[in-house]
C-alpha cells in the first residue's frame, strides 16, 4: 500500500492561539480510496482539511499530498478539488458565470461549456442562468460541489458536502461521487454522519477533540466498540461517553 | 489570471451600481464647483488661475476619496463573503489577486478622470493651461490613487474587514488632507514645513499651485513635489508587501 499512498499526514498538530484543534494526527489514504473522515462538531475536521489543502500550515508534523509537501504550495499543480467549509459564493453571478469564472482560474479553455456540463451533472441545469443569490441552501451546496469538480481533480477533499441537502440531493450527490471514485478519483470525505460515511467509504478515520480515536473499515469499528448500531458506534467513540482506547 | 479578477470585479462594480453612483457623484461635485466659481459674486472675483487651482484640488480630493472607499471593499469583500479560501486554493496567486484588484480601482479612477476632462477644458479655456492641467491631473491622480489603493489593499490583508479598513483609511486620508489645506500656514514654521514636504497631498497641491497659478508647467520645475509623491508610492508598496507577508504567515483563518 505504501506505494500507492496519495495523502499522508504525519504527526500533524495545529493550534489556534492556545487552543489545540488537531493533535499529533497521523493518517494515510491510498490512491483510489473513498476515505471517510468522521468526527463531532469541533473535532478538527475542517482544520485538517485546511492543512491538506494548504490553507493552514501545521504547527508541527508534515503533510504530503500526491507526493508533494503541502507547505511547498506546489501540490496545487497536482489536481485537487476542494469543497470547503467557507460559504464561498458570488451571489450576484449566475450559476453558470460562477463556474466559468473558476474554470478560467484553473486555466480551462472552454470555460462556458465546462460550466454547463458541471451544472447538468449536479442537477442545476434549469437554474444555470439564475443568480446564485436566489439559490436555495441545497442548490448552493450543489454549486459548491460543481466548483470543486471544475478542474477534473484526481483527489477530492469534501468538507461535509451534503450539509443542507434533502435525501434526494444527498443521494444524487453520493451517486455522483461514487461514479467519480469508480473512475479513479480519490475522495476524502468529512462528515459527522456515520451512516452516510459507512455507505460510501471503504475505510474511515474517527477524530475527536483533535485526536484520532479509531481507523479502519466499518467492521473494524464494530469490533472495537462491540456495538452494532451506527449511532451507538459513533457515540461510544466520540463525545463525553467515549471509551478510551 | 489577474485579468479574470479584474473582469469579475468590474462586472461587480457595474452590477451593484457602485461605480455608476460614484461617477454621478463626482460629476455633481464638479458641476456645483464650476457653477459656484462662475456665478458666485465673491468666488467669481478669483483669478481664472486661482479658480483652476481650486478645481484641481477638488478633482484630486474627490477622486481619492472615491478610490479609497472603493478599494476598502474590493478585497475585504472576498474575506467577508468567504470566497477567499476557494480563490487561494485555485492556481491564482496572491500577486495576481492584488494586481486584478488594483487595476479595478485604477479603472474606476480612469473613469472619474474622464468625467473631469470637460470641466477642466471649459474652465481653462483661454488660459492656455488646459493641456498642462489635464496632464498633471492624470499624473498626480494616478500616482496618488495608486499609492492610496496599495495602502488600502495592505490594510485589507491585515483587517479582513471592510469597516475597519475603511475607518483606518479615512483617518489616514483626513490626516493627510487637512494639513494639505492649511499648507501656507504650516510653512510659516520650520516643523510645519517638514510636515508639508513629507505630506504627498500637500506636495500635489503645491505643485498644482506652481503649475496653474505661477505657470511653471515644466516637469523639472516640479521635480521636488514629484519626488515627494513618488516616495509615498514606494512607502505604500513596502507597506503592502509587509502586509502580505503577515497574511501569508497567519493564513486566511483568523484566530
Ligand atoms: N478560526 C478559528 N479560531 C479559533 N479557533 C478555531 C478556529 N477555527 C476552529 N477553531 C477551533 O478548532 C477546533 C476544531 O475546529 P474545526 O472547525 O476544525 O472542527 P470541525 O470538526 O470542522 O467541526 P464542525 O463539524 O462543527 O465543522 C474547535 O475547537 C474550534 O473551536
Ligand atoms: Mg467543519
Amino acid at each position: 500500500m505504501t506505494e500507492n499512498i496519495i495523502i499522508d499526514i504525519k504527526d500533524a498538530s495545529k493550534s489556534y492561539g492556545d487552543r489545540a484543534a488537531v493533535r499529533g494526527l497521523s493518517l494515510s489514504v491510498a490512491k483510489g480510496e473513498f476515505f471517510g473522515f468522521l468526527g463531532p462538531n469541533g473535532a478538527g475536521k475542517t482544520t485538517t482539511i485546511r492543512m491538506l489543502t494548504g490553507i493552514l500550515s501545521p504547527d508541527a508534523g508534515s503533510i504530503t499530498v500526491a507526493g508533494k509537501l503541502v507547505s511547498d504550495k506546489l501540490h496545487r499543480a497536482g489536481k485537487i478539488g476542494v469543497l470547503s467549509e467557507s460559504k464561498g459564493l458570488y451571489e450576484w453571478m449566475t450559476g453558470k458565470e460562477f463556474l466559468s469564472f473558476f474554470a478560467g482560474l484553473y486555466g480551462i479553455a472552454e470555460a462556458d461549456e465546462a460550466a454547463e456540463k458541471l451544472l447538468a451533472e449536479v442537477g442545476l441545469k434549469d437554474r444555470a442562468d439564475s443568480l446564485v443569490g436566489s439559490y436555495s441552501r441545497g442548490m448552493k451546496q450543489r454549486l459548491k460541489l460543481a466548483r470543486a469538480l471544475v478542474n477534473e481533480p484526481d483527489i477530492l477533499f469534501l468538507d461535509e458536502p451534503t450539509l443542507g441537502l434533502d435525501p434526494q440531493g444527498q443521494d444524487s450527490i453520493q451517486k455522483l461521487l461514487k461514479r467519480l471514485n469508480e473512475k479513479g478519483v480519490t475522495v476524502f470525505y468529512s462528515s459527522h454522519l456515520l451512516h452516510e460515511v459507512s455507505r460510501l467509504c471503504t475505510r474511515m478515520a474517527v477524530i475527536d477533540k483533535g485526536v484520532l480515536v479509531a481507523e479502519g473499515t466499518l467492521d473494524d469499528l464494530r469490533r472495537r466498540t462491540h456495538k452494532d448500531d451506527l449511532r451507538d458506534i459513533f457515540l461510544s467513540l466520540t463525545g463525553p461517553d467515549a471509551e478510551p482506547e | 489570471m489577474n485579468k479574470l479578477i479584474w473582469k469579475k470585479d468590474i462586472t461587480a462594480e457595474i452590477y451593484t451600481w457602485k461605480s455608476a453612483l460614484w461617477l454621478l457623484l463626482t460629476a455633481i461635485i464638479y458641476s456645483v464647483t464650476c457653477y459656484l466659481l462662475l456665478t458666485n459674486k465673491e468666488l467669481s472675483l478669483l483669478d481664472q488661475t486661482e479658480m483652476l487651482w481650486l478645481l484641481a484640488k477638488i478633482i484630486i480630493g474627490a477622486s481619492l476619496l472615491v478610490a479609497i472607499i472603493d478599494a476598502s471593499s474590493i478585497l475585504t469583500v472576498e474575506f467577508e463573503q468567504e470566497t477567499m479560501e476557494d480563490l487561494l486554493i485555485s492556481p491564482l496567486s496572491v500577486k495576481d489577486l492584488i494586481i486584478g484588484k488594483f487595476l479595478t480601482v485604477m479603472t474606476v479612477w480612469a473613469l472619474m478622470y474622464a468625467v473631469a476632462v470637460p470641466y477642466v477644458l471649459v474652465s481653462s479655456a483661454g488660459s492656455g493651461l488646459g493641456p498642462a492641467f489635464l496632464a498633471y491631473i492624470a499624473l498626480y491622480g494616478t500616482l496618488m490613487v495608486g499609492g492610496f489603493t496599495l495602502f488600502v489593499l495592505g490594510l485589507s490583508f491585515l483587517y479582513r474587514s471592510f469597516k475597519n479598513t475603511l475607518t483606518t483609511s479615512l483617518v489616514f486620508y483626513l490626516a493627510v488632507g487637512i494639513p494639505a489645506l492649511f499648507s501656507a500656514t504650516l510653512k510659516a514654521n520650520p516643523f510645519g514645513s517638514i510636515i508639508s514636504v513629507a505630506n504627498p497631498l500637500d506636495a500635489v497641491f503645491s505643485s498644482l499651485d506652481n503649475i496653474l497659478v505661477d505657470y511653471h508647467t515644466a516637469l523639472t520645475a516640479n521635480a521636488t513635489y514629484l519626488a515627494s509623491v513618488a516616495g509615498f508610492v514606494v512607502v505604500a508598496v513596502v507597506f503592502l508587501a509587509v502586509s502580505v507577508k503577515v497574511f501569508d504567515r497567519h493564513g486566511i483563518v483568523k484566530e
